[in-house]
């Protein structure tokens, strides 16, 4: 027998899972679903309809996503359920599979499938809401349209779901207890870390620096102005393409290589 | 067969918990592991099905490394631990979606089990009781017919006539191909049951011996206060006067329980040890 990936295992893996825990993985989908939601319709209410799209769809993905990652390998909180899942007759990358198809395959699609028809709505509530017989009928109908899933924002806010929901799902392999607690501190601490270590580096080669933002851009100060040292376009990409594919893709494998050692 | 060689383990790398174990489990035999709180009984048998990584040594489980967790070992073994969880399903959908993962489960014999420990019902597994959901796994573990199952406390939350039914179900399930260990610090609810006892304390195997040869070598008697005249392994107050348990010299096999002879090893192992290397 296959002891490394038998496609009828991971099917009924994936069986077991969706079937036993299908309250917590809709749950957190829907969860996540309903605050941006709630996040779109009260930036709209503060703000224009982009300004909503972006933070809606930047913080519901991200923190949604982070969520459910939480829960794809939250089984160790408890002695039965952990133990049950690490001796299920399956195999471990099968295991990792099934917590990777549901954070970047059921959610990512569901919650895009949901984000689209939120949208949908609120721009038609705009676009209907409109004077036709006004000047700038034209300008402002364009002004507003559909979000884009393959724009800057939208790329972007993936980077950032799949280097969450990588740390994540590390975090509940390493912590038998509040795990996304846990890890959410630990991400909160790298973020803050690398942010001054980023300064303080900035701030010995360049003195007059306002602000460093890591990897990114640092705003200096020049007499009375204030400018940005950007990246060169080149680099830019370089740093780009690391956190897009190779810190999402060390995490998600040491989360493999952790399911592997897990011991408990 | 399982077979454990040299085996250390330790949760802190500078404190060991095992240090150089041996042990061998033969199929067809019940084995009873005792032992105090803390004492490595459960650590021991989540090394068995994989859970636990020995530091040192190695355990073989029917030539399988548990540690590996393979597919193809994992459906040889069930472990039930000491708390036990359900999701929410009906036993049907249950079945369904873990009963695949073992090849040689048979619902037949599930449905047969279920009735020998009386749990019976339509609606959710959470909404029985802690023994009702403990028994439904114990019924579960049998019928997937594995060649070992492993049992950590498995009387813990049971009523008194489940006990009694558990005794019952698994003497009559134990087959030549099996491998049954059960780890258990209520000696009384697996007294008649158990084959093989294996006493362990703070890492150390103090016994290792089938149910006849401790008959054998030790004995059980009730004396007076000065009515004996060999060494007393352990000795505790009855009604009738003294139990001692001494080294059997006269050949009268005696019947001594799980819990004095789990006393007299743990207050006296060296004097259990010798008595048993002869």
């Amino acid at each position: 027998m296959n002891d490394i990936f038998s496609l009828q295992r991971f099917g009924w893996l994936m069986r077991k899972i969706l079937t036993e825990r299908t309250t917590q993985i809709l749950g957190t989908i829907g969860l996540s679903i309903s605050i941006t939601f709630i996040l779109y319709t009260l930036a709209r209410l503060m703000q224009d309809v982009s300004v909503a799209q972006n933070a809606s769809f930047v913080l519901g993905l991200t923190l949604g996503g982070s969520l459910v990652a939480s829960i794809v390998f939250g089984y160790f909180g408890n002695n039965a359920t952990g133990a049950s899942f690490l001796t299920l007759p399956a195999s471990i990358l099968e295991k990792w599979l099934s917590g990777i198809l549901i954070v970047g395959g059921i959610y990512f699609f569901i919650f895009l499938l949901c984000f689209r028809l939120i949208d949908l709505a609120f721009v038609l509530q705009y676009h209907n809401s409109l004077n036709p017989s006004l000047a700038f009928y034209k300008e402002q109908y364009d002004a507003v349209h559909i979000f884009s899933f393959t724009g800057f924002v939208a790329s972007t806010t993936y980077l950032l779901l799949f280097n969450f929901s990588g740390l994540i799902m590390l975090g509940a392999l390493f912590f038998n207890k509040a795990a996304f607690v846990k890890t959410a501190f630990i991400i909160c601490g790298i973020m803050v870390g690398a942010f001054l270590f980023n300064f303080l580096v900035v701030k010995l080669l360049i003195k007059n620096t306002q602000i460093a933002i890591p990897f990114n851009i640092v705003w200096i100060q020049v007499g009375d102005e204030r400018t940005a040292l950007a990246l060169s376009p080149q680099n830019a990409e370089k740093i780009i393409f690391i956190f897009r594919f190779v810190l999402p893709a060390i995490f998600w494998s040491l989360s493999l290589l952790r399911l592997k050692e897990k011991e408990f | 067969m399982i077979r454990i060689e040299n085996f250390s383990f330790g949760y802190k790398r500078n404190k060991l918990l095992y240090r150089n174990l041996e042990l061998t489990l033969n199929p067809g035999r019940i084995y009873g592991l005792l032992g105090k709180n803390g004492a490595g009984k459960s650590t021991l048998l989540k090394s068995l099905t994989g859970l636990l990584f020995p530091s040192s040594g190695t355990v073989t489980v029917n030539g399988f490394c548990p540690s590996h967790r393979k597919p193809s070992f994992l459906r040889t073994i069930y472990f039930i631990p000491e708390e036990v969880q359900v999701p929410a399903l009906t036993i049907n959908t249950y079945v369904r979606i873990f009963a695949p993962f073992y090849p040689l489960f048979n619902r037949e014999m599930l449905d047969t089990y279920l009735e020998k420990l009386d749990v019976s019902t339509d609606d959710k597994l959470t909404r029985l009781s802690f023994g009702q959901q403990k028994k439904f796994i114990i019924a579960f573990a049998l019928a997937c017919n594995t060649g070992v199952l492993i049992m950590d406390e498995p009387t813990n939350g049971l009523d008194i006539p489940s006990k009694k039914r558990f005794r019952k179900l698994i003497s009559a399930v134990m087959n030549e191909k099996r491998i049954l260990f059960i780890s258990t610090h209520q000696t009384r609810d697996l007294e008649n049951l158990i084959d093989q006892v294996i006493i362990v304390d703070n890492g150390e195997l103090l016994l290792n011996e089938p149910v006849e040869t401790i008959s054998q070598k030790l004995s059980l008697k009730i004396v007076g206060e000065d009515d004996i005249d060999i060494p007393v392994i352990y000795e505790e107050e009855v009604l009738q006067g003294r139990a001692v348990i001494t080294q059997n010299t006269d050949g009268i096999e005696s019947k001594i329980s799980l819990e004095q002879l789990f006393n007299a090893a743990a207050e006296n192992p060296a004097i259990v040890k010798t008595i048993f290397a002869t």
